[in-house]
């Protein structure tokens, strides 16, 4: 690859320009697959299952689990309360679905083939796979947080926020709030799906790297669980993504929410370095 | 020079991987090495003897302060089923205290103005002191606690000085007395261990230590009592405001901390007034309590806090004794009657029952022990020890087996 490069690299601006409509028809075709798009389906179903089955149950006091006992008193607690259920598979799913497949995926049917015969270096072709990625993981997150909000607010309505500090905000304040949540998990997956990027350089067959980040992400919650091995809990992928609470608070406890996008960002650095050393000699067939 | 590095990494691909790794360690050694480096920085604190340290933290003037606790207990105990804070899910219920690690946020700002909250997973616990008024919100429940306490003087003599409002409602439940004693903020930790010191003590300073990114001298305190499980008790001082910052308990038979409580972060400003006010959000459970002045000095240890409402209020002749002084003390607690027939009491059983006949469940499972004083079953933790004795007694001390069975007995 050292003669083409060598020759093409002094036109920076071409290649940038190169790298932008790539990264748009990438996004083209993550978005525009049926596939995904019956997933971002399944992801907006849970948002309404919850606020349906909250609303035709009669309330009952006592101890719900997470925000599901607040859903009645404002509705944006849906989309929380979605993003809390979500972010145990659903969303890594999602996410490890569009890693797994982002290089194995091209591979496999073979226009990766096609794809590198275009000028484009293998490191910047990893670039814009990352930034697809993080960028398929933020809409993916907003799109839960959307649905949930709106069919909240439709069913219970908005108003004045509780939080768990158990002062009350205006709702500007709360979307705000429900805002940054949203933005956090969703570069927390974006590192899960940087992890995804380098399994999916590994093999040719994507189904396999989407399976094996989703054992990752089942992995890091069961160690996460193991109190023995507290020494190692602050380094899992996972272990930050439930600080997203921590939004909720008053004021907002910045420490653990700094920590885990420290976290989800080194995960991105590492495995996106990974993924160029083994992507950079492969060899490409099919 | 993008092209030079290039070529490197062409002539051998292997090369290409180090990059990756090295990324790693480095990520991970950095942050490691934050915190010791904070910990090894010069601290630039001139000299002081245990003795000046003593009276700078009873002359400390503590106008407010905010921010975050850390507490972390490891005391050996078997992990009971409720007791919370294990794995990843931290608990924000208040009698979870007892074990694992827990995150809290503390802002002070004078006696009658101090908030505590202790942060669970999606959760929230707060004590609120403002004024008169002592809230307990739970955001679990989603109920609210409203006490008005008697005096402040009252209050503020029963605990620690600085934390009484947190302190009367943070001790975990009835039925751990040892335990229960845990402190929750770093004065009230500090305080306490101050207050022990008597002839029993060797007090050293051990130069100075690196807390919140804060300079503190440390002092250490070595009990001579040879019964005792405490290795050792190292109190952090702030060198510029001399409030205790850090309190780590040392067990003889490990070498990490049983239990230590220290601010992570710090901040000396006098909070926000907003910070105390609370009201009661709507759809919230409140329930109106009175704090007698029995309840807050005389009863104190066992039955304060949460357990205020599961367990009942033992009559006199079944208060807890203390048996002996200083590291040695051993707490012998009287079983209320039920727990002679526990097992039989059944669904009639209200809560506090419940909980005595899983105390007796649990201790089933314990070791036996005999000797002299009768037979029971032995709970030997790293920092305490706990013998529920068959004819009902329940002795308790941060001692040897012996020390119990020595306490038990001298009665």
């Amino acid at each position: 690859m050292s003669a083409a490069d060598v020759s093409i690299a002094p036109a920076e601006r071409p290649l940038r320009h190169i790298s932008a409509r790539f990264l748009r028809s990438e996004l083209r075709l993550i978005f525009g697959r049926r596939r995904n798009q019956a997933g971002m389906g399944i992801l907006a179903v849970v948002p309404i299952i919850i606020a349906i089955a909250v609303k035709v149950s009669t309330p009952r006091p006592g101890r719900g689990p997470d925000f599901l006992s607040s859903i009645t008193s404002n509705g944006l607690f849906v989309a929380l309360a979605a993003l809390s259920i979500e972010l145990g598979l659903f969303l890594p799913l999602a996410v490890g679905t569009i890693a797994g497949d982002s290089v194995a995926g091209e591979a496999n049917i073979g226009t990766l083939r096609y794809l590198l015969t275009v000028p484009v270096h293998r490191t910047r072709l990893l670039a814009v796979k990352l930034a697809a990625i993080t960028i398929f993981s933020l809409v993916a997150t907003v799109w839960v947080s959307l649905v949930g909000a709106v069919v909240g607010v439709a069913l219970f309505g908005g108003g004045e926020m509780t939080l768990l500090s158990g002062t009350q905000i205006g709702m500007g304040s709360a979307v705000l709030r429900l805002a940054m949540a949203t933005l956090y998990l969703g570069l927390c997956f974006a590192s899960l799906g940087a992890i995804g990027l380098f399994i999916s350089t590994l093999t040719e067959q994507p189904i396999g790297a989407t399976i094996a980040v989703v054992i990752i992400n089942v992995l890091s919650f069961i160690l996460d669980s193991i109190p023995q091995l507290s020494w190692l809990h602050e380094w899992l992928p996972t272990h930050w993504w439930m600080s997203f609470g921590d939004v909720l608070r008053d004021p907002v406890a910045w420490g653990d929410l700094t920590r885990g996008l420290l976290t989800a960002a080194g995960y991105m650095l590492v495995f996106w370095l990974a993924a160029w050393a083994r992507f950079s000699d492969k060899d490409v067939t099919g | 020079m993008q092209d030079e590095a290039m070529s490197i990494f062409e002539k051998s691909p292997a090369l290409r991987w180090a990059v990756p790794a090295v990324t790693a360690v480095a990520l991970v050694g950095g942050g490691s090495a934050v915190g010791a480096l904070q910990a090894s920085a010069g601290s630039g604190l001139p000299e002081r003897s245990a003795a000046q340290l003593l009276v700078d933290v009873q002359k400390a003037r503590l106008d407010g302060l905010s921010g975050t606790v850390v507490q972390k207990s490891d005391l050996g105990l078997p992990s009971l089923p409720g007791s919370g804070g294990s794995g990843g899910m931290a608990s924000s219920d208040l009698t979870s205290l007892i074990s694992g690690t827990h995150t809290m946020r503390v802002w002070f700002a004078g006696p009658d103005k101090a908030r505590m909250a202790l942060l669970g997973t999606l959760g929230e616990s707060d004590v609120i002191r403002n004024g008169k008024d002592v809230w307990v919100w739970s955001s679990q429940d989603k109920t609210a606690r409203h006490y008005v306490a008697p005096t402040s003087a009252t209050l503020t003599g029963a605990a620690a000085k600085h934390s009484a409002a947190k302190q009367s409602a943070t001790r975990p439940a009835a039925g751990m007395p040892g335990a229960a004693d845990l402190p929750t903020s770093p004065q009230a930790a500090a305080e306490k261990a101050l207050g022990a010191i008597s002839a029993s003590t060797v007090v050293t300073t051990s130069g100075t230590a690196t807390v919140a990114g804060r300079s503190a001298y440390e002092l250490v305190l070595t009990p001579k009592e040879t019964t005792s499980l405490v290795a050792q008790v190292r109190v952090a001082i702030d060198g510029a405001e001399h409030v205790p910052l850090r309190v780590q308990v040392f067990a003889k038979k490990v070498s990490d901390p049983v239990f230590e409580v220290g601010f992570s972060a710090v901040d000396f400003a006098r909070p926000d007034a907003a910070q105390f006010a609370f009201k009661a959000p709507p759809g919230t459970t409140v329930t109106e309590a009175k704090v007698t002045d029995a309840r807050v000095s005389g009863a104190g240890d066992v039955a304060t806090g949460k357990s205020r409402a599961v367990a009942p209020q033992p009559s006199s002749a079944d208060m807890p004794k203390v048996v002996g002084e200083g590291w040695g003390a051993v707490m012998v607690v009287k079983m209320p009657a039920a727990n002679a027939k526990t097992g039989a009491s059944g669904s009639t059983g209200g809560a506090a029952d419940k909980n005595l006949e899983q105390l007796t469940k649990i201790a089933a499972l314990l070791p036996k022990v005999s000797g002299s004083w009768g037979s029971g079953h032995l709970m030997a933790g790293t920092a305490f020890s706990a013998l529920l004795t068959d004819d009902g007694r329940l002795v308790v001390g941060a001692v040897t087996p012996e020390g119990l069975y020595a306490a038990l007995a001298a009665r």
